[in-house]
């Protein structure tokens, strides 16, 4: 028989119980749209983060910061972002202070300049005096800093100052918008004022004091480790020691020569060495692998998930094909009558299968699409995430293929034993089957 | 003429759950190409059994069965599909592909030989026409009478242009007027040279072939030329 006979054949037996083959692709398009879905959530996910992660942490720059653990060792490593934190002030550890920066610039030939980064979490007041936001406040060197980070450390409106007066600040977009929809909490040329609680001192103290925004930066969006965000407020580093008291930095940035694997890595531990392992250094490579060491993990875990779902179609097709062999035992006795093969009963029962399966898939793809970009949508409105982060869902080709095989692989390993079982049939007991 | 079917001492045994019955005890039958044939006998004298041997529906315990010329003992599965597709069945319950029209059920049993899209509606168009069906050609079993519908298991069996027709009670579960039109129409099919073997148990039907073979109890117990 040849292939588009045993093609027409399969797909007559299939068109005489269409709700049945209706409801057993329904299971495969639930598998296929389920992995699809998580697929590409999790792929357009990953893509948000590391991009947004590349802009706030730009790759030819490390991260020191005091404690050991988190990212240590540099790129590559595993590790995870437990203990050191970032920025945060636990007591026990050595502290950082400012002035190793000296120290650092001097470690290796790599390292261009490295600058002092204080940032305490505090709040900022605009003019009315009535409503005040959470904020993290930073001081670092304005000049420095816009070297470390040329791309994001940008005004959007105002200027930077290269030699700042002690009260002048930038200050990230979200905190002169911060609802990214034209309200503006305060803007260039305002005066606003700063709160930080002092709690080394018993009782503790609020200090405040009347700052300038110069500057208002342009969206960074996402997130930064060590570079500018959105959510930030940005003082001159000698200010910063004064308002802040203290003479320790919350992270020492390392801007290197290139961001070439081997000069991260190396120049990463030579840090890491020479503070005797009481600092952590943090790579955007490192943060990188992390996280895609992460991704794949979870996708891996939710795509493991909804294959269980194929499989459960898989046992419907095989249902679904046993009741079709039982109910058909005659026709096939008939077919054999005729002097068809038992590999061609065979082909005609994994035919079924296939075109079941490969509908299952197509359909699946489809919706699996359709499904992300709804959650997409959802998610992108600021409901779990927040709306800092929209996700736009990725579908590789790879994925595509992927669910396709695994579609049609799923219907066929399950549909093997009722063809076997077909083909097997003695063709005077099939015919005589009532 | 050519020996189309040659049976030497053939037994056949089955088990019925652990009892051996013996269905065929030696059983010595020779057709040659154009005859028309009956095999009457009641019902358990194992014609049934003889027919599904011949039709290489089953195979042999013991004893020789050359189909053709081919001795099916050393066949395979395979090699018995194969042979199969040059042997036309009738049967009694017609046994039509419910689904497909009649066109399509004549033209299955050439698809499954692999003929050409083409060959096959055309064959089967004339076939339908010499059985007298041409305007009945895009009917499905159902919605044709049992007459109509032997009628086109008759051209099925005919698409393949086989060695030999084996037909099960071809008038069985049809009106006895209407029955008479299928016997003309075989005896039509046997003077054009069609060799035909007939499994029966009526008489008067038996009576219409050329050679009425009588079986009794697994052997066959007389083999007359009407």
């Amino acid at each position: 028989m040849k292939v588009p006979d045993v093609f027409a054949y399969s797909f007559s037996a299939i068109k005489l119980r269409k709700l049945r083959a209706a409801l057993t692709t329904l299971g495969v398009v639930i598998g296929i749209a389920a992995i699809v879905a998580l697929l590409s959530i999790t792929q357009g996910l990953q893509a948000t983060i590391t991009g947004q992660l590349e802009r706030g942490l730009a790759a030819d720059t490390l991260v020191v910061i005091p404690g050991s653990s988190a990212l240590g060792g540099g790129a590559g490593e595993g590790g995870g972002f437990g203990g050191g934190g970032i920025g945060g002030g636990g007591s026990t550890r050595a502290p950082l202070y400012i002035n190793y920066t000296s120290q650092i610039n001097a470690l290796s030939p790599d390292i261009v300049t490295s600058l002092a980064v204080i940032q305490k979490s505090g709040y900022i007041q605009n003019g009315s005096g009535i409503t005040r936001q959470v904020t993290s406040i930073v001081g670092v060197d304005f000049a420095q800093f816009a070297n470390a980070y040329p791309t994001t450390f940008v005004a959007a409106s105002g200027s930077i100052p290269t030699n700042p007066a002690d009260n002048d600040i930038v200050v990230g977009a979200r905190v002169s918008d911060p609802r990214l929809n034209g309200t503006l909490f305060v803007q260039a040329g305002q005066d606003v004022t700063l709160i930080w609680t002092n709690n080394t001192v018993i009782p503790f103290v609020n200090e405040t004091y009347i700052a300038h925004i110069s500057a208002v930066l342009d969206r960074i969006g996402g997130f930064g480790l060590g570079g500018p965000s959105d959510t930030g407020v940005y003082m001159p580093l000698s200010q910063a020691e004064k308002f802040f008291e203290t003479d320790e930095a919350d992270m020492i940035i390392v801007k290197l020569k290139s961001s070439d694997l081997d000069v991260v890595n190396r120049t990463s531990t030579a840090i890491t060495n020479y503070f005797g392992n009481q600092v952590s250094v943090i790579s955007a490579t490192a943060v990188q692998s992390l996280l895609s060491t992460i991704f794949s993990t979870v996708s891996l875990f939710l795509g493991g998930i909804a294959a269980i779902s194929l499989l459960v179609a898989g046992i419907g097709i095989m249902n679904i094909m046993i009741v079709s062999l039982i109910e058909r035992t005659r026709e096939i006795g008939i077919l054999k009558a005729l002097g068809m093969k038992s590999r061609t009963v065979l082909y005609i029962f994994l035919t079924e299968s296939i075109i079941i399966g490969l509908m299952g898939a197509i359909i699946g793809i489809a919706s699996g699409w359709v499904l992300a970009n709804v959650v997409a949508l959802f998610l992108g409105r600021g409901g779990i995430i927040g709306s800092a982060l929209t996700i736009t869902p990725i579908l590789t080709p790879d994925v595509m293929l992927g669910a396709l095989v695994f579609g049609v692989g799923i219907s066929v390993i399950f549909a093997l034993y009722p063809a076997w079982r077909a083909s097997k049939l003695k063709p005077v007991e099939a015919l005589r089957y009532e | 003429m050519a020996l189309v079917v040659d049976a030497v001492d053939l037994k056949k045994t089955y088990m019925l759950g652990k009892i051996p019955v013996e269905a065929l005890r030696g059983v010595n039958l020779r057709v040659e190409s154009g005859d028309f044939l009956s095999v009457l006998g009641p019902s358990g004298s194992g014609k049934s059994t003889l027919l599904n041997l011949i039709g290489c529906l089953d195979k042999p315990t013991e004893g020789k069965l050359l189909i053709d010329g081919v001795d099916v003992s050393t066949l395979n599965d395979n090699q018995l599909a194969y042979l199969r597709q040059r042997i036309g069945f009738v049967f009694q319950f017609f046994n039509l592909i419910p689904r497909f029209t009649a066109r399509d059920n004549v033209e299955l049993s050439m698809s499954i030989v692999g003929k050409s899209k083409s060959e096959r509606r055309k064959r089967a168009e004339e076939l339908l026409e010499i059985v007298g069906l041409k305007d009945r050609m895009d009917h499905k079993p159902a919605e044709l009478s049992g007459g109509q519908q032997q009628r086109v298991a008759i051209a099925r069996a005919l698409a393949n242009d086989p060695r030999f027709l084996l037909m099960d009670e071809p008038t069985g579960n049809i009106d006895s007027k209407t029955a008479k039109e299928i016997i003309s129409l075989i005896k039509n099919l046997n003077e054009k040279g069609v060799t035909i073997i007939m499994v029966t148990h009526d008489q008067h039907l038996a009576r219409e072939a050329k050679r009425t073979v009588q079986m009794f109890d697994g052997v066959i117990s007389s083999d007359v030329v009407n």
